[in-house]
């Protein structure tokens, strides 16, 4: 027996986030009545706050009919190819992770296993010096992906750099054109049916009723509506470690930078993204080895202006971000660091899931089991990617040898485990980050695979060489000829005007 | 760096596919040598395969038509299902999509939601283009876009098991594989470290070697008689464990697909080679005796029996561990399921690819052994599921055998997927494993395993454009197999074995 199809859908939140669901919502299942309660977003929900995003945002906005030209052009968006580590990895030089492939198969093994044979042999340019996108984003350069997948240009994938007004306003305006139903207002009670503890309706402070079939809580941290129903929460903080962030934001320069920056200092990290409406800055810190008045000056004497007030997180995830019929998206799911910039991403794929796996009316348990299965083997290993910057660094004070001392989680250590023996990546499903996203990082701070595989073996090392400098003077022809972003989003502004 | 010495002990199929592996991939890192006995025979049931030995043989250099003349192969498009959900239902699991592939919803949810709304649509193997060529015994190699029908299904071979070994051998020793004959009779081991240090044969030949894969099948001399590496049965849930097997002269046609057909206490196989036509009846002995089976399979198959009938036994399980010490269990020896979806070989495979990817150092890592075993554990689990699911999911209560296995408990990693699939037809989904959504899709519909509901998003488009659509798809596939060689045709022209002489 099939209980009742959801028809009504409210979206607690009035932020980038709630606007986001409501659009998809809209868009993809148009039976669905769609309220957004659009209460203001919380300073601490990271999700509406960090403006750099991964290339999954680009796919979001196709998959949602958002044409990526007009959101370039008409809300502001910068453009952003990856990110450099700078002090990550003790002496060694910054290393780039960009979302593009890292050299070319060749032979028997897969490229990475060619460089570590002459890394370990001899000396050879590092890894990054392989990815066509890192030398683009070094350079300030920027194109669009090729089409043609010979192209050394056609691998990578790029991110946006967020504006944070104009972003969300036009969100907004799209999901109320796709038809979804604005409610303003502020949420007063969470009222629960008394036989099963389903969300019956939202309380606001007008004293109205807002009912539906379906809560999507959009929050922040504090989880309005989803934290009524439990409190249990995954603390991942003894593997990423800060719990304090500071921002400051200073005006844009001229031709922004496709490239972010992340330096680790003794306490945490922080960061410079250069947008095209202002320079984020940033400083991630642990509060037990800073506080917030170092911290503070810190950032004040790296960005050149004063921060705002500092904001608290806690990092770790709900292990049911769907309980009931209340799904927590967003940071009343998971909270992590800005690190890597997945605050979005998971947000986005947490909308997809949604949209995906709609259940009926009575949100049998065995679909939310399925629902919630997909988001934490996701959230994990984002969990373990961004753990990974933090157990293979060198770098030395208090904080970062604690972190190194600790045991990472199962699946990183395993990770880790096989390929600092061999320099092979194990396969998990719902992986975020690509085996080359892995590597830039893995090889970037430094771990070393202690054996070379043996499927090399049949490569001479002179056949690796030469293909190995022909991938290189490859792409240092390449580069130089293409635009810089300004000069890129020139271009585009020219096209769209014919 | 000296070579290291791998011995392989046995060679039916798994042992000559390691070799021909190891000597073409790892040149200079190992030196292989097989031993293996005339006088003990192989099992060499394993006559049908699955798409991915397709990627074997690319990687050691077979040329397709070189091999299957020599094998008497031919071609497989999918697996026929007859008398399992309810006596006289029949249904194909293809190898390939539902639709064209790389839909962003699967296919059978706008199928599902006509078929809920009370529309009349056709069943579901229409718009296959696997399914469609093979009940119209049709075959052509695959385009390379998935996305367009002629590029939507994969196939794999049928073919001579006892003719793949001795075709593999061919390969490894030229690749510089060498071959003893001869009975093991004992087993060294260091008494330190527990490790494999020679074996020694009936003559008095001793061979030493760093690694040994066992390849000697079900008695698996290594690692269950030496190491003991205990055995983790599952017949609670696949409580088959006899096979009778009978070839027989073609009488029916050469089908571009093998049959499993449900029987009293099991399932029989049909599978046609170029000159003969496997057949066998796995049954369950709790169910049947020997001699019942034997009489029921002569009184069922096609054409004159050209073997008498030859029983095997088995256990459906693993070894707890696949790889420990310095020995490797590869094929039956690891462990034994049954050939319902022709993963036998298909588990060689996967073995062989996970110790190439994980060959190790003299001096054996702990590392590589866990990661092997963890990677062949996950393989038998998901394909242990898999096979459950076509027992339990039955309507049959007409023998004792199937009334068992309809209402047994199940692994609850299978009752889960069972109940996702009963709400809205949705398929717990893997990126990794050897079967995708499509072949879960194809047995639980083909198994009347009928979902109440369907994907919301299938709801978006209007009836009478899917209508439309659909009408036009199963068209079209009919239109493109239509025109395709007859499956007989195009073995003759393409792959003809050699007559005997």
């Amino acid at each position: 027996m099939t209980a009742a199809p959801i028809r009504d859908v409210v979206v607690a939140g009035g932020g980038l986030l709630g606007w986001s669901a409501a659009a998809a919502l809209r868009r993809k299942l148009p039976a669905l009545r769609v309220t957004v309660l659009s209460l203001a977003p919380p300073p601490d929900a990271l999700v509406e706050r960090i403006a750099s995003t991964l290339p999954s945002i680009v796919e979001f906005h196709g998959d949602i009919g958002l044409d990526n030209r007009e959101v370039l052009l008409r809300a502001g968006c910068g453009l952003r190819l990856g990110t450099e580590f700078d002090g990550w990895n003790g002496d060694r030089a910054a290393y780039v992770h960009a979302y593009d492939r890292y050299g070319q198969p060749f032979g028997t093994a897969s490229f990475h296993i060619h460089w570590v044979r002459e890394a370990k042999l001899g000396s050879t340019p590092p890894f990054d010096s392989y990815s066509p996108a890192a030398a683009m984003a070094r350079a300030g350069r920027f194109v669009l992906p090729e089409a043609d997948p010979a192209s050394p240009l056609a691998h990578f994938g790029f991110g946006l750099a967020l504006d944070p007004v104009a972003y969300p306003q036009m969100l907004r305006a799209y999901a109320l054109h796709l038809g979804a139903v604005e409610r303003p207002g502020g949420l007063a009670g969470v009222q629960l049916r008394g036989a099963d503890g389903f969300i019956e309706a939202l309380t606001l402070d007008d004293g109205s009723l807002l009912a539906a079939d379906l809560f999507v809580d959009c929050t922040g941290p504090r989880a309005l509506l989803r934290g009524t129903l439990d409190q249990a929460f995954e603390d991942w903080s003894q593997w990423i470690p800060c719990d304090r962030l500071l921002f400051a934001d200073a005006p844009a320069s001229a031709d922004p930078s496709p490239l972010d920056r992340c330096i680790a200092h003794d306490a945490g990290w922080r960061w410079v993204a250069e947008g095209r409406v202002r320079t984020s800055h940033g400083l991630a810190y642990a509060s037990a080895d800073l506080d917030d008045d170092q911290a503070a000056d810190l950032l004040r004497r790296a960005a050149g202006i004063a921060p705002d007030a500092p904001v608290g997180i806690r990092q770790g995830r709900r292990p049911e971000p769907w309980l009931r019929n209340c799904v927590a998206i967003g940071d009343a799911a998971t909270m992590v660091e800005p690190l890597e910039w997945t605050n979005l991403h998971l947000a986005h794929n947490a909308i997809d899931r949604l949209v995906a796996m709609m259940p009926d009316r009575d949100c049998a348990a065995v679909e939310l089991w399925d629902y919630n299965r997909q988001c934490a083997a996701e959230t994990d290993r984002v969990r373990d990617f961004l753990a990974l910057h933090y157990a293979a660094s060198s770098r030395d004070a208090p904080l970062w040898r604690r972190l190194r001392e600790t045991a990472p989680p199962t699946s990183l250590a395993h990770t880790l485990r096989l390929f600092a023996e061999r320099g092979r990546m194990p396969f998990y499903e719902e992986e975020t980050f690509t085996r080359d996203s892995w590597l830039a990082v893995l090889l970037g701070q430094g771990v070393i695979p202690r054996r070379t595989d043996p499927l090399i073996d049949v490569v001479p090392r002179l056949e690796s060489e030469r293909a190995m400098a022909a991938l290189r003077e490859g792409i240092d022809r390449l580069v130089p000829k293409l635009p810089t972003q300004a000069e890129f989003l020139n271009i585009l502004q020219r096209q769209a005007v014919r | 760096m000296t070579a290291q010495r791998v011995v392989i002990v046995g060679g039916g199929t798994a042992g000559w596919m390691t070799a021909a592996a190891l000597a073409k991939l790892l040149p200079g890192r190992c030196t292989v040598h097989l031993v293996e006995s005339e006088a003990i025979g192989i099992v060499g049931v394993g006559e049908a395969t699955l798409p991915h030995i397709r990627a074997f043989n690319e990687r050691l250099g077979i040329a397709e038509a070189d091999f299957m003349a020599a094998t008497r192969a031919t071609f497989k498009l999918g697996i026929e299902f007859r008398d399992w959900g309810r006596q006289g239902d029949s249904y194909i699991h293809p190898f390939g999509t539902f639709g064209p592939g790389g839909a962003a919803i699967d296919f059978h949810q706008f199928w599902l939601r006509l078929r809920q709304s009370g529309a009349a649509v056709p069943d579901l193997d229409r718009f296959s283009m696997a399914c469609t060529m093979a009940r119209m015994n049709r075959f052509a190699l695959p385009t390379a876009d998935p996305h367009q029908l002629t590029g939507s299904f994969g196939y794999a071979y049928q073919f001579d098991a006892t003719l793949f070994g001795p075709y593999l051998r061919t390969i490894a020793e030229r690749m510089g594989a060498k071959r003893t004959e001869g009975r093991i009779v004992a087993v060294n081991r260091d008494g330190e470290s527990g490790d494999i240090l020679s074996i020694q044969l009936e003559s008095g030949e001793v061979i030493e070697g760093d690694l040994f894969v066992d390849c000697s099948g079900f008695i698996s001399l290594l690692l269950g008689k030496t190491l003991e590496e205990p055995f983790e049965d599952w017949s609670k849930w696949l409580p088959a464990d006899r096979a009778v097997a009978m070839p027989c002269r073609t009488e029916g046609a050469v089908t571009p697909f093998t049959s499993a057909i449900a029987m009293p206490a099991g399932w029989r196989w049909r599978i046609p080679l170029q000159h003969r036509t496997g057949n066998g009846y796995v049954y369950s002995s709790a169910f049947t005796s020997d001699d019942e089976a034997a009489d029921a399979l002569a009184r069922v198959v096609e054409g004159e029996p050209i073997a008498s009938p030859r029983v095997l036994r088995f256990v459906a399980g693993r070894r707890a561990r696949s790889w420990v010490h310095n020995c490797v269990g590869i094929g039956l020896a690891s462990g034994f399921l049954e050939p319902l979806e022709s993963t036998s070989i298909y588990l060689i495979q996967a073995a062989i690819t996970a110790l190439l990817e994980l060959f190790p150092d003299k001096e054996i890592s702990a590392v590589d052994r866990d990661e092997f075993n963890r990677l062949i554990d996950l393989e038998y689990d998901r394909i242990r599921d898999f096979l459950i699911l076509h027992y339990h999911a039955t309507e049959r209560a007409d023998t004792p055998f199937w009334d068992y296995v309809r209402t047994m408990p199940i692994p609850n990693s299978l009752a889960e997927k069972l109940e996702l699939f009963r709400r809205r037809g949705r398929v717990v989904k893997y990126r990794e494993g050897v079967f995708l959504d499509a072949s879960w899709i194809a047995v639980y519909l083909g198994q009347r395993v009928i979902p109440e509901g369907h994907d919301m998003r299938a709801d978006a488009p209007p009836a009478e454009s899917l209508i439309a659509g659909m009408r036009k798809l199963g068209a079209d596939i009919e239109g493109i197999a239509a025109v395709m060689e007859d499956h007989a045709a195009y073995l003759k022209r393409y792959c003809p074995m050699k007559e005997a002489a």
